[in-house]
């Protein structure tokens, strides 16, 4: 599509057009963060693969003016499988915001999380996978959001998917009844070539839930993925989370969540590196199970601890991590992820011939410049 | 003659003494009195203000920045230091949204996250972001008048009114009796272990009022940890609209 393929250029003249009427006294900045990380990679034998990975994230930061908003990032990094750099914009758009409506266009984040780790309606499946941002949600897009109060709008979104000659649609609408931030959505996905396999098109609708019960946060998520022969899929989330104060004054946080699905739509959900063995038994219904555990040891350094569980096979993948915050922009990370389950099982490292290989663990040292 | 002098004379002094103890009964406020010339110094219509926090323990400390608008139920902050840049906070009525810059998303926060330091510090995210008046919140005694730092002070005990939703349970305050501003506070909670103590370093005359433009916040449950809150720069009752504390401020 002539629009596609440059929508990038389009937008970047248009951003230089209006950079030209920005007042001089405007201040326009330049930030990011600078990471820097060795990657051990535990294979099924015990050999350890380690190699580094590099990235920078850039952006430009320009004061809004005359209600117009222009937000640029753009993402260099090291490819784990060539060692070479490689870039993609993570922003590039222009907001303009009418007296009822906001007009963004260009490349933005689509993201309708919700507080919880993993999103089965999200615009794009697999945009957040247990609280880690993928470059999933990060799409060439029109967004109009209609804000109708303080707390209720409705968007609209009119995406160009990578993998797609056609347009995916999506509309949300959220408000706040009784303390509950609920939402409502509708997905179309246009029919999508990846690797050489089509994807027929389809859509989905979804609807999400957030609010307190006494001393505990509660949220939930239940989606309806339409088929052609008109069965469709359904999936549902359940969680919650609390705090508790120590006599010492430290805090520590545990959320819980539950989620049911189809295995055939679990991949998309749970994100490239987490796919874990979903190639067979597609109709099969999964339940998982995620625990999170945070612990702030002081006012700079914690330690985190997730989970996620297969409940058809008790597979397992544990993920512990420490960050240690070391002055006002340097930041320490320690995460690790080791995966338990027999052969065939969604986290088996084991896996059956055919299905795409999964290491025993993974560790990975590292740290990050704030600018 | 001799006796009606004596007399005259210990008449005269009683008198004087009597009038000065009913001079001195007159000009004693009432607690309540002084938490409302408190409040009236203290509690603003709208406020917008720039400010520095440095989280502090042991030898490190960490400094965030940030720019807040408030008006009488509502408060968004935004943090302006490099780490931190671009996140937003709404606090409507006991309500908490954040906004992640990166993904450009608004969470909802959970209730029970309002007592938590807000990022990092000692500060929560209900005392930075309360604006509710303190007569409405607690009930006052005067416990006591002592000097605090060279100033006079009133002593006043507050205990939470029943039914309303406060953080700390009980609160002493040392109010500074000619400018009416709190120099020292004591956060406790209902089993009456205390919970923190803020003190106010400096305190400056702005727009008429008297402002604790440097204070510090000690969390008394951890050792050798505090958080320093300067305000860099604030103007009162300005005019901020409507919408400012909408979800679709926060994108």
């Amino acid at each position: 599509m002539i629009l596609k393929k440059y929508l990038h250029i389009i937008i970047l003249f248009i951003i230089f057009f209006l950079l030209g009427s920005i007042p001089t006294s405007a201040k326009v900045d330049i930030g990011g963060e600078l990471a820097a990380s060795l990657i051990n990679i535990i294979d099924n034998e015990g050999n350890i693969f380690a190699y580094p990975q590099a990235s920078l994230d850039l952006e430009l930061y320009i004061p809004p003016f005359d209600n117009n908003q222009i937000k640029s990032a753009v993402y260099l990094y090291t490819n784990p499988t060539t060692g070479q750099l490689d870039f993609m914009f993570k922003k590039l758009y222009l907001k303009h915001k009418f007296n009822k409506l906001h007009l963004t266009v260009g490349r933005q984040p689509i993201s309708w999380s919700f507080g919880s780790m993993l999103n089965p309606v999200d615009f794009t499946l697999g945009a957040i996978v247990m609280e880690e941002e993928t470059g999933a949600k990060y799409q060439d897009a029109i967004e109009g959001y209609l804000p109708l109060n303080w707390n209720t709008s409705v968007s609209v979104t009119a995406a160009l998917p990578e993998n797609s000659q056609g347009i995916k649609w999506g509309l949300r609408g959220r408000t706040v009844i009784e303390g509950y931030d609920l939402t409502l959505n509708h997905v179309q996905e246009p029919e999508m070539e990846i690797m050489g396999a089509i994807i027929p098109a389809s859509q989905r609708i979804g609807f999400t839930g957030k609010g307190d019960l006494g001393p505990f946060g509660i949220y939930g998520a239940l989606g309806y993925y339409f088929k052609d022969n008109d069965n469709g899929d359904l999936a549902y989330l359940i969680g919650g989370d609390y705090s508790y104060f120590f006599e010492a004054g430290n805090k520590i946080y545990f959320q819980l969540e539950y989620l049911s699905m189809k295995k055939e739509n679990l991949s998309s959900i749970l994100g490239p590196f987490f796919a874990g063995n979903v190639t067979n038994n597609l109709n099969e219904n999964i339940g998982l199970i995620l625990g999170m555990v945070n612990y702030e040891i002081d006012e700079f350094s914690q330690i985190n601890l997730m989970a996620i569980s297969s409940l058809n096979d008790g597979s397992i993948i544990i993920m512990p991590r420490y960050r240690n915050q070391l002055s006002n922009d340097l930041s320490f990370n320690l995460s690790t992820g080791i995966y338990f389950g027999k052969e065939d099982t969604l986290f088996g490292s084991n896996v059956s011939e055919g299905a795409q290989q999964k290491p025993k663990g993974m560790i990975s040292i590292g740290l990050t410049y704030s600018f | 003659m001799k006796k009606i002098k004596w007399f005259l004379l210990i008449g005269i002094t009683v008198s004087i003494l009597f009038s000065s103890l009913i001079i001195t009964i007159a000009a004693e406020m009432t607690a309540e009195e002084i938490i409302l010339k408190r409040d009236s110094n203290e509690y603003f219509d709208t406020a917008q203000m720039e400010a520095e926090m440095i989280i502090v323990s042991g030898s490190r400390k960490i400094t965030k920045t940030m720019v807040a608008l408030t008006d009488k139920k509502n408060s968004l902050v935004e943090f302006t230091n490099s780490q931190d840049r671009g996140t937003k906070f709404l606090k409507r009525e006991d309500d908490l949204w954040m906004f992640f810059p990166d993904a450009e998303e608004i969470i909802k926060i959970s209730g029970h996250m309002l007592n938590q330091g807000m990022m990092g510090s000692d500060f929560s995210y209900q005392d930075i972001m309360e604006a509710d008046k303190l007569t409405d919140l607690y009930d006052f005694e005067i416990i006591k008048e002592e000097e605090f730092e060279g100033r006079p002070c009133y002593v006043l005990e507050g205990i939470a009114r029943e039914g309303v939703k406060v953080s700390y349970y009980r609160r002493v305050s040392w109010v500074d009796k000619e400018r009416f501003i709190g120099l020292k506070e004591e956060l406790y909670t209902e089993s009456g272990r205390i919970l923190k103590e803020t003190k106010a370093n400096v305190i400056e005359e702005i727009e008429g009022r008297w402002v604790p433009t440097n204070s510090v916040m000690e969390n008394k449950l951890r050792k050798d940890t505090y958080t320093e809150f300067t305000i860099t720069q604030i103007k009162f009752n300005l005019e901020i609209p409507e919408e400012t504390f909408s979800l679709q401020n926060l994108r």
